[in-house]
């Protein structure tokens, strides 16, 4: 499956100086459509109302972590096949076990550069 | 010297015990064998005041002792004074770290969506850019001072609570202070929140790709 890169792309980060680097990145690497959300709860209500190629969310927000959302998407019948890419500074062995299971498609560790997040969303769509 | 004496008294009562186990004694013997045991009991209190003075001086030393330490703690300079500095401290250098972000990052996207047409604008608006993103560099001088504030204040804290843990011979208690407390315990262990690592402590991306299977 090759990368749309008009897919719209929901970023969930509670810093809003990282939402920023990443809408950078994405803007570097071809993607223009990026929307925001500042944590999971907020997250959830826009993916549905709004139908995303692509979530890329930190981990560790509040009220609803990055984590939950991520359980909470795959628990929707309707949501469960968005792609979902961790982006954390969670950098434990434990933390990439329990999002596997969770069933995110990738795991990235900060801080990162445009070519490792190109990397992971190439590698998402099979590219 | 006072077991001897109080030998002597015991043995004195029983002869008298003896002596009038079969004839009823007269008030003067009466009056002897009262005497002999309040003096007998005059010694054993007497002893026992002794132990007691020892025991409450001891308890009064140990009470001046810890309102030294305590004092020493300091504890109100470091509820009202220290510890809010430490985390206005902390307040500026998030402060200061985001509004540096910012300004390169504003420097960084006007370079990226210069017209580069006209050459002497561009280079004036590269320029301009340039200095700006070194000014926002200086944020790390100012912000390695404040740091150093902070970690003087975990210091000091450092050293008083280990005193004073030293002091009262101190022995931690399992559980929390409150149930606020125990609830953020809770939902990082349920979450887990364990935050950025030390280098060296955490996985790097390379491991994670590994577990992912490459890419």
């Amino acid at each position: 499956m090759a990368v749309d890169h008009t897919m719209p792309i929901l970023v969930v980060d509670d810093y809003k100086t990282m939402i920023r680097i990443i809408r950078n990145l994405l803007k570097q690497i071809g993607f223009e459509d990026v929307d925001e959300a500042a944590d999971g709860s907020e997250a959830l209500g826009k993916m549905r109302e709004k139908k995303y190629g692509l979530v890329i969310s930190d981990w560790n927000m509040e009220p609803m972590t990055g984590y939950e959302l991520l359980k909470e998407v795959r628990a929707d019948e309707k949501l469960a096949r968005t792609p979902f890419i961790m982006v954390t500074a969670e950098s434990k062995t434990e933390n990439v076990i329990a999002a596997k299971k969770a069933g995110v498609n990738n795991y990235i560790v900060k801080p990162f550069n445009a070519q490792t997040l190109k990397s992971k969303i190439d590698a998402v769509f099979g590219d | 010297m006072a077991a001897a004496k109080k030998k002597e008294h015991f043995r004195e009562m029983r002869a008298y015990a003896r002596a009038y186990a079969e004839k009823e004694p007269s008030f003067a013997d009466v009056m002897k064998l009262a005497a002999i045991a309040a003096e007998s009991m005059e010694a054993f209190c007497a002893s026992m005041d002794a132990t007691t003075y020892r025991e409450l001086r001891d308890i009064a030393n140990y009470i001046e002792t810890m309102k030294v330490e305590i004092g020493q703690f300091q504890v109100n300079d470091l509820k009202e004074s220290r510890i809010p500095a430490a985390g206005e401290e902390l307040d500026a250098i998030v402060k200061a770290t985001e509004e540096a972000t910012n300004t390169i990052m504003e420097c960084a996207e006007a370079l990226l969506a210069a017209d580069c047409a006209d050459l002497e604008s561009y280079q004036a608006l590269v320029n301009d850019k340039v200095m700006k993103i070194f000014e926002a560099c200086s944020f790390q001088d100012i912000t390695g001072q404040r740091v150093a504030k902070v970690i003087e204040t975990l210091q000091m804290i450092e050293s008083r609570v280990g005193r004073f843990a030293e002091a009262v011979n101190a022995k931690d208690v399992a559980g929390f202070l409150d149930e606020r407390e125990a609830a953020r315990a809770r939902r990082k262990e349920e979450l887990l929140l364990n935050g950025p690592q030390l280098k060296g402590q955490g996985i790097d991306q390379k491991y994670v790709d590994d577990m992912f299977g490459k890419k």
